[in-house]
């Protein structure tokens, strides 16, 4: 049977901040299948209403494994209302992960924006026993929608904050934070938030001849490369998000 | 014993459930859905003769039990598929009804023959009913048009044919009609629904293409419908499709005539229902004691 689809055990569904909610499936078989940079494609009701599944980042795969999410929408909000012990059906882990830096890579800045931080952590656990530097640049809307860095500082990140309304941090973008970088090693980049974001990080990493990967985001109905509706512009051609990405070569996108 | 196989022309197929072309990619994205080979055939995805880049973004949005979609049959086009497709799809051990599209009869015509000539292939079905190609009128909504293709191809190729239907039009029977006189082996209906949907923020189409077309259970009550139309007027197989989610559906089509039925877009939403409606279909037949599938097909009591 189609192995990738499977019911999970919900063992925590809980508030992290503002509209911020962390999910933790029991998944003992998943957890070391996992890829940082991997999503889960559920199904929030087993019912028409939302139709089709949501696919979100993974961002831990250790015990359990744990996806951020953002309320936006009808199918956010129902996910939230799910309680502990309730299944669900999941497709995952899918999606092309992100691969190591370069090998002369000295330090890694990670820029993340809102709900796009989910995929960094997995990839710090990765990361932290590589010993390379680690900054992560984060920015959110406001102080209530800034998720908890503890995992993030545990995985020895210096972690930078902007918000929109400088309720805390930086006033601005993330990209406020930008001058935060020390180029006196050699330096990679790893981005995901919203695409203006993503271009604007696209932006700087071309004007400091920086490399990266970028985590997208699309709405998808197969989440396994064979509708191809959630396809993007990329430098080879239209791309899918769910199967050839969700991560890109950050020069190869064209927004 | 159950005997679930049935016919389209001279090909016969283990069981009625089949999977919508476009929904399945060309099998790759399942590779380890080795359960595939339970169906009764498999339709990869519509190619046509040249590579397709599809249409611009976004293509898909999600609509009260549904979705609209305007890919636009992005491929890399028939060479490509022969040479590195068509393998993998053999592999599955099952038939294969190669879908094909094109803007002119004469691309249909290279498509079929090149089709035709491969031993692995079972059967052709001539998609006549994309609405996202930009075409200002589909074959599929002109009786003389399907007729004149269809017979073109009937006349050049000896492998089964099926002509697959739009909905778009004021009476889908007389198109089957011309599609059955003219040679066809079997009709395929319904493609989807032409729809659109508007960002009320930004007041623009959702969908890149502007318009799209609709599919999922918001349309199996139409899709039935014209199931029931088409079977009273013709003879030839019906290979139905339209919102079917459940073995319940696809029994609906069934009794109401349909051969075969095609699983699209409930495999988006759970990549079993395939297997799970072909299974529910034999627990139904268990049930009422039915040994034949002859005994279901079109047992609709008026």
């Amino acid at each position: 049977m189609i192995d990738f689809q499977q019911k999970y055990t919900i063992v925590a569904n809980k508030k992290v901040a503002g509209t911020l909610y962390q999910l933790s499936l029991d998944a003992p078989t998943l957890v070391r299948k996992v890829l940082p940079g991997q999503f889960m494609h559920i199904r929030v009701n087993d019912g028409l209403k939302p139709f089709l599944r949501r696919p979100f980042s993974i961002y831990r795969a250790l015990k359990t494994v744990d996806i951020l999410y953002d309320i936006v929408g009808a199918g956010t909000r129902m996910l939230s209302e799910k309680k502990k012990g309730e299944r669900v059906d999941c497709l995952g882990p899918l999606g092309t992960p992100f691969t190591l830096p370069p090998k002369n890579v000295k330090q890694v800045v990670l820029i993340a924006g809102g709900v796009g931080v989910a995929p960094f952590l997995a990839l710090t656990d990765i990361l932290k026993k590589k010993n390379y530097k680690l900054i992560l640049l984060y920015g959110a809307r406001s102080k209530a929608q800034i998720f908890p860095m503890k995992d993030f500082k545990e995985n020895g990140c210096q972690v930078h904050v902007a918000t929109d309304d400088g309720s805390i941090g930086a006033k601005g973008w993330v990209s406020v934070l930008f001058p935060k970088i020390k180029r006196d090693m050699s330096t990679y980049l790893y981005t995901c938030g919203p695409r203006p974001m993503l271009a604007c990080v696209q932006a700087f990493a071309k004007e400091k001849h920086l490399e990266g990967q970028a985590s997208l985001e699309e709405v998808m109905a197969c989440g396994v490369g064979a509708c191809l509706g959630c396809s993007t512009k990329t430098t080879h051609g239209y791309k899918t998000v769910c199967h050839d990405g969700p991560v890109f070569d950050l020069s190869d996108i064209i927004f | 014993m159950i005997n679930l196989a049935v016919k389209i022309g001279n090909i016969q197929f283990k069981n009625p459930v089949t999977i919508a072309s476009g929904t399945f990619g060309y099998v790759k994205p399942y590779t380890k859905a080795s359960d595939l080979k339970k169906l009764g055939a498999f339709v990869p995805k519509t190619i046509t003769l040249k590579k397709r880049v599809g249409n611009p973004l976004p293509r898909i949005v999600e609509t009260a039990s549904g979705m609209i979609n305007a890919i636009g049959i992005e491929n890399e086009g028939l060479d490509y598929f022969l040479q590195n497709k068509l393998s993998s799809l053999e592999s599955l051990g099952i038939p294969l009804i190669v879908s094909i599209s094109a803007s002119s009869n004469d691309e249909f015509m290279i498509l079929a023959k090149a089709l035709d000539a491969k031993a692995s292939v079972s059967a052709i079905e001539l998609n006549l009913s994309c609405p996202n190609l930009a075409n200002k009128k589909l074959i599929a909504q002109d009786a003389a048009a399907t007729a004149e293709l269809v017979r073109q191809i009937r006349g050049a190729v000896t492998k089964p044919l099926i002509a697959k239907l739009s909905p778009n039009v004021t009476d889908i029977s007389e198109i089957a009609l011309a599609a059955q006189d003219a040679g066809a082996d079997a009709v395929s209906l319904v493609n989807t629904f032409m729809a659109m949907a508007v960002d009320i923020q930004r007041r623009k189409p959702v969908l890149g293409n502007i318009t799209g077309g609709l599919s999922g259970p918001a349309i199996k009550p139409i899709a039935l419908k014209m199931v029931y139309d088409v079977k009273r007027r013709v003879q030839i197989p019906i290979l139905a499709m339209g919102g079917i989610m459940s073995a319940e559906d696809a029994l609906e089509f069934l009794i109401t005539g349909a051969t075969m039925v095609a699983i699209g877009t409930a495999s988006f939403i759970n990549p079993k229902a395939p297997l799970e409606i072909l299974e529910g279909i034999k627990k139904y037949m268990k049930a009422h004691k039915m040994s034949d599938i002859h005994k279901l097909i079109g047992s609709l009591k008026i």
